[in-house]
């Protein structure tokens, strides 16, 4: 149940300082930033789709967890981390190509980090747990 | 790895979510074994061949698998 209601808790949290940093303006024509913006949507539309199995799932009476849930985030989690260790490669590697503030490039290398991990999660779902 | 799942689930006339209550999983894992997309564990397959009063050879088979040598 906690686990419930944290992860719809951030996921809307996010999203309404989203919605506010646009409204104000904080949205250009920056490639990168429209990318950063399309990652974070990307991971409050997962967020959300978690919580809402999760609470759909407590109304059901099933437990928000089970065997194969837990695989499947075993999963993606090894198979993100080790994609992710390519990702700090060829972010250091462009490091100095890239006229970025070095506090930025850690955001965007930790937003990376969560979308690898999403599509790991997808990946997983749909091809690997099937070969097993 | 296939299953009978589905026709055993039939023949009892449980629901998805009935079985899933009963062996105590989410839905959506029942719909991935139906699908023959998850292997379950051995715990969960023992859990619903019991269901069902069954072993679990009866329940789950191997797909061209070689059987091993007996080691009498």
């Amino acid at each position: 149940m906690k686990k419930t209601v944290v992860s719809l808790v951030i996921s809307v949290l996010i999203l309404a300082a989203l919605i506010l940093w646009a409204l104000e303006g904080g949205v250009s024509n920056d490639i990168r930033e429209i990318l950063m913006m399309a990652g974070v949507v990307l991971l409050v539309g997962f967020g959300l789709f978690i919580g809402i199995g999760r609470a759909r799932s407590l109304r059901r009476k099933e437990p928000p967890e089970d065997e194969m849930s837990k695989n499947v985030m075993n999963r993606a989690a090894s198979l993100s981390y080790y994609i992710s260790l390519y990702m700090w490669l060829l972010v250091l590697l462009l490091s100095d190509r890239i006229n970025m503030p070095v506090n930025s490039l850690i955001g965007s290398g930790i937003l990376g980090m969560a979308v690898i991990f999403l599509f790991c999660w997808i990946g997983v779902r749909v091809f690997v747990m099937k070969h097993d | 790895m296939t299953n009978r799942i589905r026709e055993l689930r039939a023949r009892h006339g449980l629901s998805q979510l009935e079985l899933a209550q009963k062996v105590g999983v989410r839905r959506e894992t029942i719909v991935f074994l139906e699908k023959g997309k998850y292997n379950p564990s051995l715990r969960l397959a023992h859990d619903i061949a019991s269901l069902f009063g069954l072993s679990i050879e009866e329940v789950f088979f191997f797909e061209e698998r070689q059987e091993p040598e007996n080691i009498e």
